[in-house]
């Protein structure tokens, strides 16, 4: 009974959490100026990137070290549609994402194929050959000169409209990927990442699941590629640079890969640390390194698993003082 | 005419191959014994290469200087690779093995901007070293005698490192801790040590195929992706672990690298991800490995 009651009042927190936090997010651009807005906006994407990553890497236990690829495989198909073919937004905004997951099937397929450690090197290697397309295919892709002027209609031209946008597709990727995270499907790649023999003994088909969350995340990935080439009306090689999935790669570590909400948490840390030192110093990277390995040394739970083990701690004081 | 063109692209190829094959053996033999996937090999290499450059650029006037710098360059990436794995690796050996290739991923991006800092972006060129600075006949064509020499280097490498593991005690050891490392550690053996040493032995290689290299291509920012990117497609040919399987491997990435670029210059980049696909296809554990 008063295992019941608690329950419900950690769910009432939490519905109370998620409304208010809405609220706050509809009422943000009446609040802070544009230039702070379009950084949630940067925020919200890079989110949704960083979820998408985590889909394998924090429930499958799959590190991919490739989300760049499928993130520019949106961008780009989003991009081309729109400049070279003349596609309304609306498709070439769900191109984008189909296109990223069709992608996906084909590398994870190849990538699912042997151990841990050859998908790992096998992500980062087809990642780089969409980089080295795009960067070669000169008359389609328009090289390292990118694809600029990409028109979105007048409707989402001013940030403020385009805020809401991006707000209305990332809450609805963030519930279909918590969906997938607390459904049975979710489950099995948890149970595949604790110890994938026992997860075959029990009837998991281990690579036909590995392969179908690679999939999703690759989704995931490109509706934020989609969503980030609309944002600033041009697209780049560099979209598909490894060093663009080092960002979600560290997104996700620094927020805390075991927790769903963790890479958000992460988001929103990176974006800040980013224009606060990149305003100090040139050499961001070098301090980007620097935080990977010390999260990796000292933060591996990252800042949402630090907070929840201290949380933790304190829910245990707590009942044991209560019950003396 | 043709032929000519043919036999030099295959030399060529299998010039550039080697030198593949030396940086993608230290980053097998890493992994064979720590079963850490060191995703800072390329950054150790272009560490090397950026090293070779500095040390034959400040010291011009010394004789040979470019075999000194030989010497020297992949001594400093394998002492930097020992600073690496006793600050870092170390403390990190019982997790997850994905917290190593996180951390190793993290140090491309602190080791690139090391290199930016103390070198700058620019790209850097270096002489071919006397005696090999010019070309030699061989088979009809006119072709240059330091990737020559570079050719030959291969193969001694993999004869040294396969003599290593068999002969000397070190290589005993090493073999030994491949197998079972804590049986090894109740025998005696400073395993902790073994680690290092294999560490720093295959950043000396990545370190010597920087050096290497030096003389074939400009020395530059982001050669480092570039190869990392090779040394992967050649050890899922070759299987990871196996150092005969990395020559292999090289031989069969350099080979049909080079006869692509004859053949379809365009789509030659391609190639290398043709093969490791088609060799994920038919054999996915690799030519020389066994199924998992």
């Amino acid at each position: 009974m008063k295992q019941n009651q608690v329950l419900s009042l950690v769910q009432r927190k939490r519905l109370l959490g998620l409304v208010a936090t809405a609220l706050c997010l509809v009422l943000l651009p009446r609040v802070i100026s544009l230039g702070y807005l379009s950084l949630v906006i940067e925020m919200m994407i890079l989110g949704v990137a960083a979820c998408g990553l985590n889909l394998i890497m924090g429930y499958a236990g799959m590190v991919s070290f490739g989300p760049a690829g499928l993130y520019a495989t949106g961008a780009y198909a989003t991009a081309l549609l729109i400049v070279r073919f003349d596609i309304p937004f609306t498709w070439a905004m769900i191109a984008g994402p189909v296109a990223a997951a069709l992608a996906g099937v084909i590398i994870g397929w190849f990538c699912v194929r042997r151990t841990a450690v050859y998908f790992a090197l096998l992500t980062l290697a087809f990642s780089q050959i969409i980089y080295t397309v795009v960067f070669v295919w000169y008359s389609f892709t328009g090289g390292d000169n990118g694809i600029v002027g990409i028109k979105t209609p007048p409707i989402l031209s001013s940030i403020d409209n385009y805020y809401y946008f991006t707000l209305i597709t990332s809450a609805a990727c963030l519930a279909a990927m918590w969906m997938i995270c607390n459904s049975s499907f979710g489950k099995a790649l948890k149970a595949i990442r604790e110890n994938p023999e026992r997860a075959e003994f029990i009837g998991i088909h281990v690579r036909r699941y590995q392969l179908a969350a690679f999939v999703l995340s690759s989704f995931f990935l490109g509706a934020a590629g989609s969503l980030y080439c609309c944002f600033n009306h041009n697209v780049f090689p560099v979209y598909a640079h490894w060093s663009k999935g080092a960002d979600i790669l560290v997104v996700c570590l620094l927020g805390g890969m075991f927790h769903f909400w963790g890479p958000i948490v992460g988001s929103v840390v990176y974006i800040l640390l980013d224009k606060i030192i990149v305003s100090f110093t040139q050499y961001w990277p070098m301090v980007l390194g620097l935080i990977v390995v010390l999260a990796v040394l000292f933060l591996r739970g990252g800042i949402a698993g630090f907070i929840s083990s201290r949380a933790l701690v304190k829910a245990a004081q707590q009942s044991s003082g209560g019950d003396r | 005419m043709l032929a000519e063109n043919i036999i030099r692209q295959l030399l060529s190829g299998l010039s550039m191959g080697m030198v593949v094959f030396i940086i993608a053996a230290g980053l097998s033999l890493i992994f064979g014994t720590l079963k850490v996937l060191n995703m800072a090999h390329g950054a150790i290499y272009m560490f090397g290469a950026f090293l070779c450059y500095w040390l034959t650029s400040w010291l011009p006037n010394v004789p040979g200087i470019f075999w000194w710098s030989l010497v020297i360059a992949p001594l400093g990436s394998a002492i930097f690779g020992g600073i690496i794995e006793i600050l870092l690796l170390r403390r990190i050996y019982g997790l997850d093995m994905m917290y190593q290739w996180i951390l190793t991923f993290g140090l491309i991006l602190f080791i690139g901007d090391i290199c930016r800092l103390l070198w700058g972006v620019d790209y850097y060129m270096v002489a071919p070293p006397w005696p090999l600075n010019g070309p030699v006949e061989i088979f009809g064509v006119f072709f240059p005698a330091y990737n020559l020499f570079v050719m030959m280097l291969g193969p001694i490498i993999l004869m040294g490192i396969g003599a290593m593991l068999r002969f000397t005690r070190l290589g005993r050891v090493i073999r030994a801790a491949t197998f079972n490392p804590e049986m090894v550690g109740a025998l005696g053996v400073n395993v902790p040590l073994t680690f290092t040493l294999v560490f720093m032995l295959g950043c000396w290689l990545a370190g010597l195929g920087g050096a290497l290299v030096a003389p074939m291509t400009a020395v530059s920012l982001g050669m480092d992706a570039a190869v990392i990117i090779d040394c992967f497609i050649i050890v899922v040919i070759g299987g990871l672990g196996s150092t005969l399987g990395a020559f292999i491997g090289a031989i069969i990435f350099g080979l049909s690298y080079a006869l692509g670029i004859l053949v379809a210059p365009k789509l030659a980049i391609a190639i290398g991800f043709v093969i490791m696909a088609v060799i994920l296809i038919i054999r996915p554990w690799g030519l020389l490995g066994r199924p998992e």
